[in-house]
């Protein structure tokens, strides 16, 4: 199989962290993999300059069973430093390009794998959710997206952002890639436990025949996506779908639940990074080992990485982990309940993916933290519960792409798979002019 | 006085507690050693399902009371030798709860028992310079807390010593010495306690806590306060220091380790057999076969093999028969015993209360089939030595009327017969048969 050249390619888009040389590769397809997941022939960093020049002595199970399948490895996508971001421009190694406009955003934090996915031809990545991070980029980049079951794919390999969280998933501009991909490499594996206890892939995909449309998504949302969404409400309903319209209150907690437990579990798994046995090592030895660890970290660890250590540490706290840690692990099961009610009546929650299209650099300058953790209020509730959820491309606002998520309950990810298939028949995809 | 103990032994599993890593082997550093085991970034761990099993043999030993459902958690540190800087360990859902430990006449209260995985090791070489050894990270650890209920050091040091021989009978411990416990001290002369982290072995535990007594009264005499402190002992110095408040005034941080799930111990727990202890064998010995209690102690002290096997003579025998030839040549020979016997003196001794065989050929059998010499050479030793002891107690005809008021009278002809054969015969022999000759004439 022949690919384009990625190092000239990735010289404009900068999706890749490291990426391979070759133009001939021998194999039945080309994938990519987001630079948290474990390869042994790549560099792996998770987008931090804390693990610069690790190269991994094993593979992730995600991308040994892509190579099993008969997948090359072409390169290792970009991504906010550990996952933490919105926008991808939290990288120690640049900041992936929208392909529909070089001044804004891909999404993150997979959004390397994204911006791969729709501008490489007959290409597939495999990208990683804890509380967006596939469906976001997705819908920015005008690529499907799925996430899958906490649990559905092997964690084995990932480097962890938030263990309870943590999805590998699939991007690709073609819906029939997520179907054929996400079996591959889903299945239980004795290296991760929490993958151990999912049924069976189900060989016949059962399809959607009803949908709940979140009241409180769509408010405070763009006027354009607003706009958009109203219409694949009617296109839905033409498609011989019930929908309904329901009211979710309790998702308003779902974002600080979320900020909470992932900040917490962040900030246990990032204590390990401290210059001794990977990665950067150059500190200073005359140093007392604390103080080592405290000025290596000072320096490689990027700002926002340092908040969500200093957040999840002090959510975990004596005295103040009933008020935060373990509350937010109450919220999580009435969320839970929330959504499994609906369930009881409907196949799917559809909502918009992101709130607004991808911002430029300069708009992303300008936003707070706050306003950014914000921006993820529509694609938290599905992530925090654990549940499978999917980006569509529904439409264009300024020829930017819009994204219309669809969730389903726990294991069903066939519906949503069903519902890709579907929906792509009769979407006009336009696709992003490569410039190289 | 009030000492409370926090206990750590290694649980003897073949792989570590979450990966599968070897737990013994060539002692070359960091050669057992993988991904998990090292916390290398993606790598996840994955339970080994007997360090749980053991772990829940020991709170069923201890009597502790099990929960339907444990799980994990993390406690956060930043120590070189924790590689992942957050030990998996039990915080709110410990495997056992509440149990108790027998001492003598008195209960030492248990508070709780856990499992946790072993760091790595810290070794110093030179100045400012210090190698990690991970081979010993990720190996099970099993920790027993008690309450403050042991009185004196000397106490701290017998019920460590009968906690683990109870704990290496329990789940088969191979007893590698005192090295392999690790105590936590908690010692208070006063009001106040200190602790003193990590001692290692037995006699070290009870000469830190002596120096602490010393130490803690002597602040108190001169009308001083016992500061509230964490301690270490420097086992060369036979001292206790303060440790450096920065390593253990942490807020650990505790939250549920996501990686591992919850696991339903009260399930796993029911179907555990636990191997009777060594005290309790002894006391059901004693009731259930009406013989005295130093009897059945001395069997079960010897070996509870031999306790089972006497058992098993019983069976095919009587318990007059079974405590003769147990207590006679059987625990004579004790040491060359091996399991492979077990059935051949069981039918060597049926044999005699059948009245196939006599007392003499039944104990030149046992003593022929447990050294391996044969009987021929047993029977002919044995009837050299009966014949001397009977010549020398011609000899000294008194010694059978002294025996009857003392037993100990024999001891006279046992030495003479000891000096005469010069090392030819074990002693217990010698002791046998002068008893043996000795009654035959009373």
């Amino acid at each position: 199989m022949k690919i384009q050249d990625l190092k000239t390619i990735n010289e404009r888009y900068e999706m890749f962290t490291s990426c391979s040389d070759a133009t001939e590769t021998g194999c039945e397809f080309v994938f990519s993999a987001k630079d948290n997941l474990t390869s042994y022939d790549f560099e792996t960093c998770a987008g931090s300059r804390i693990l610069e020049g690790y190269r991994p002595p094993f593979d992730a199970t995600a991308i040994s069973k892509m190579r099993e399948a008969g997948g090359f490895l072409a390169g290792k996508t970009n991504m906010d430093e550990f996952g933490f971001g919105t926008f991808s421009a939290n990288s120690g190694f640049g900041i992936p390009k929208n392909p529909y406009d070089l001044n804004r955003s891909c999404g993150g934090s997979s959004g390397g794998s994204a911006c791969a996915a729709a501008v490489l031809e007959d290409h597939v990545s495999l990208g990683v959710s804890t509380g967006g991070s596939i469906v976001c980029p997705a819908s920015f980049c005008g690529v499907y997206g799925i996430a899958p079951t906490y649990g559905r794919v092997s964690r084995y390999g990932l480097i962890d952002y938030g263990n309870s969280l943590d999805k590998v998933g699939v991007l690709s501009a073609k819906a029939e890639d997520l179907a054929k991909y996400l079996p591959i490499i889903s299945g239980k594996d004795q290296r991760d436990p929490t993958s151990c206890v999912q049924p069976d892939f189900p060989k016949e995909f059962s399809k959607i025949k009803s949908v709940a449309v979140v009241n409180e998504a769509i408010e405070g949302i763009s006027k354009d996506v607003k706009q958009n969404f109203d219409e694949s409400v009617e296109k839905i309903r033409s498609m011989g779908i019930d929908v309904e319209f329901v009211s979710m209150p309790v998702l308003k907690y779902a974002m600080p639940a979320y900020y909470i437990l992932a900040t917490s579990e962040a900030s246990t798994n990032l204590a390990r990074y401290c210059g001794m046995r990977y990665g950067q090592q150059d500190g200073d030895l005359t140093l007392k080992f604390d103080d080592y660890f405290t000025s290596f970290r000072s320096q490689y660890f990027g700002d926002e990485a340092k908040r969500r250590i200093l957040l999840g540490t002090f959510t975990r706290m004596v005295g103040y982990a009933d008020r935060y840690y373990n509350k937010a692990l109450r919220v999580r099961q009435s969320i839970i309940s929330e959504y499994k009610k609906v369930f009881a009546d409907h196949d799917a929650v559809m909502t918009p993916t992101m709130p607004f299209i991808s911002p430029r650099f300069d708009e992303i300058q300008a936003m707070s933290s706050l306003d950014i953790y914000k921006a993820d209020f529509l694609t938290i509730p599905p992530n925090i519960t654990g549940m499978p959820h999917m980006s569509v491309p529904s439409g264009y606002s300024d020829g930017m792409p819009i994204g219309l998520m669809f969730t389903s309950d726990h294991w069903n990810e066939d519906y949503l798979l069903s519902m890709a298939m579907e929906w792509e028949k009769s979407f006009d995809m336009i696709k992003p002019e490569v410039k190289v | 006085m009030k000492i409370g103990l926090e206990i750590h032994v290694q649980l003897p599993t073949k792989s570590k507690m979450f990966c599968s890593c070897p737990t013994e082997g060539e002692d070359i550093p960091n050669s057992r050693v993988c991904p998990t085991c090292l916390g290398m970034p993606g790598s996840k761990p994955s339970l080994n399902k007997k360090a749980l099993e053991l772990g829940l043999s020991l709170a069923k030993m201890l009597g502790c009371s099990i929960p339907e459902q444990t799980w994990f958690s993390r406690k956060t540190y930043f120590y070189p030798d924790l590689c992942k800087h957050f030990q998996i360990t039990q915080y709110d859902t410990p495997i056992g709860e509440k149990g108790v430990f027998r001492l003598g006449d008195k209960d030492i209260r248990i508070t709780r028992v856990h499992l946790e995985e072993d760091p790595g090791k810290t070794k110093r070489v030179g100045d400012g310079t210090a190698l990690v050894d991970y081979n010993r990270s990720g190996i099970p650890l099993v920790e027993i807390v008690t309450e403050p209920d042991i009185s004196t050091p000397a106490e701290a040091r017998q019920f460590l010593s009968e906690l683990l021989t109870s704990i290496r009978h329990t789940i088969d411990l191979p007893a590698d010495g005192d090295r392999s416990v690790r105590c936590d001290c908690n010692i208070s002369v006063g009001k106040e306690r200190c602790e003193v982290k990590n001692v290692t072995g037995l006699k070290n535990v009870e000469n830190c806590l002596k120096y602490e007594v010393v130490r803690q009264t002597k602040i108190l005499k001169a009308g001083g306060k016992i500061e509230r402190e964490t301690r270490r002992y420097d086992e060369e110095r036979k001292v206790t220091l303060p440790a450096r408040k920065k390593e253990f005034e942490a807020d650990y941080g505790y939250i549920g380790e996501p990686d591992l799930g919850i696991y339903n111990i009260a399930e796993i727990a029911k179907g555990i057999k636990l191997k009777e202890t060594p005290i309790a064998m002894a006391g059901r010995i004693q009731s259930q076969y009406g013989i005295d209690a130093k009897m059945a102690k001395q069997l079960v002290s010897t070996s509870t093999e031999l306790a089972a096997l006497f058992e098993e003579i019983v069976a095919s025998a009587d318990v007059k028969t079974a405590v003769k030839w147990c207590s006679g040549p059987i625990s004579a020979n004790w040491k060359q015993y091996e399991p492979s016997m077990k059935d051949e003196l069981v039918c060597i001794v049926s044999d005699f209360f059948k009245g196939g065989i006599t007392d003499t050929e039944c104990g030149i059998k046992i003593k022929s089939l447990m050294t391996g010499v044969d009987a021929e050479a047993t029977a002919k030793a044995s009837e050299d030595i009966e014949a001397l002891i009977s010549k020398l107690l011609d000899e000294n005809p008194n010694v059978i009327e002294d025996y009857r008021k003392n037993e100990k009278a024999a001891n006279r002809i046992i030495g003479l017969v000891m000096k005469e054969t010069g090392g030819a015969y074990s002693s217990s022999d010698i002791v046998a048969s002068t008893k043996k000759v000795i009654e035959s004439r009373l």
